[in-house]
């Protein structure tokens, strides 16, 4: 066995030492068989490769960045899920833009009222230039501790339909 | 395959305040990640959960001033460590999703003869993926994901040069397993 065949996939992979990589290459211009086992490697390493890509297809295209997000889609579950899971009247404190501080996590509600008794205004929405409703619900109420990193705001806009 | 590190020249300082920069590391990782936890055996969505908590991870771990010196195998390695807390049957790797999608696209517009070739060709690599041990699959999985054998020890937490054992080792049974 050629005393460079334990270098020749290190070589491949351009992670043999500066002063060592120039021997190995001069070494495999000469030796056929090292010659050889490269081209193997290479397309050995390639198939694995192409496999490899090919089992990452998934969709990506939905994916956002959760600390981007604006948490509307997020926030509504939530509050869904505790109005739902929960006596709202022991779980949320209604606080009619108090200039109390700012809670750790706010969850603002928006009125949109459509008309649907006159076509013309079906489709026009009342939207209430500033919150009507403050709903403040702490973090440690929906999360385990620790698990929302702080400086997270969630912000809800709650549609009503007639 | 080259080995060289994916471009990661990326500002983290204020990964945890910017979303722009936010952004650009994770569509830096995001595909690779998700390519190596879906080898890793995890479906579609818990993949990009996972991806999803390994970047929150990320927040966290900045926030609180933690080191910004190899993010690529921090994230790594919490996804891989994600994938093991998801998946119960963490060792069904790799050989699940080797179907015949990779063959299939790459010879489109191949004669028939020479698909039936690279399908064969195919199914010997397969074969020989699901014979390799843990380490070995682990080791080139996260070569091809193109980190270098320094990242690849950090993420496995093992010397780089057992990294380089390793895969000289599996790249050689494929080799021989395939018989190209």
């Amino acid at each position: 066995m050629c005393e460079y065949s334990r270098r020749l996939i290190a070589w491949l992979d351009r992670e043999l030492p500066d002063q060592e990589a120039p021997n190995v290459e001069w070494h495999v211009g000469q030796c056929a068989d090292c010659r050889k086992a490269v081209s193997e490697y290479e397309e050995v390493s390639r198939a694995f490769l192409a496999c490899y890509e090919a089992s990452g297809v998934v969709k990506t295209n939905s994916m956002v960045p959760l600390w981007t997000l604006s948490g509307v889609t997020a926030a509504a579950a939530m509050v869904a899920v505790i109005l739902l899971a929960q006596p709202p009247v022991e779980k949320l404190s209604f606080h009619p833009l108090s200039p109390a501080p700012a809670p750790m996590m706010t969850v603002r509600a928006r009125a949109h009222v459509h008309h649907r008794a006159n076509p013309v205004s079906a489709h026009r929405q009342w939207v209430a230039d500033e919150p009507v409703v403050e709903v403040a619900l702490p973090a440690d109420a929906l999360f385990p501790p620790g698990a929302v990193p702080p400086g997270f705001n969630y912000i809800a806009d709650v549609h009503f339909q007639q | 395959m080259s080995g060289d590190s994916l471009p990661l020249a990326l500002p983290l300082a204020r990964f945890h305040s910017d979303d722009r920069e936010a952004t650009t590391l994770f569509r830096e990782l995001r595909k690779p990640l998700l390519r190596y936890l879906v080898c890793l055996g995890l479906s579609s969505d818990e993949a990009q959960d996972a991806v999803q908590d390994a970047f929150l991870s990320l927040h966290r771990h900045l926030s609180a001033g933690g080191s910004e010196e190899n993010i690529r195998s921090w994230l790594f390695r919490v996804a891989r460590n994600q994938a093991r807390n998801r998946q119960k049957s963490y060792d069904r790797r790799f050989g699940a999703c080797l179907d015949d999608a990779g063959a299939e696209s790459a010879l489109d517009e191949a004669t028939p003869e020479r698909v039936l070739l690279e399908k064969e060709k195919f199914e010997r690599l397969q074969n020989a993926v699901l014979t390799l041990a843990c380490a070995e699959r682990d080791c080139l999985l996260l070569r091809a994901s193109g980190l270098r054998y320094r990242e690849i020890g950090e993420v496995l937490g093992i010397a780089t040069s057992t990294v380089a054992d390793i895969v000289e080792r599996a790249v050689k049974k494929l080799a021989e397993k395939c018989n190209v």
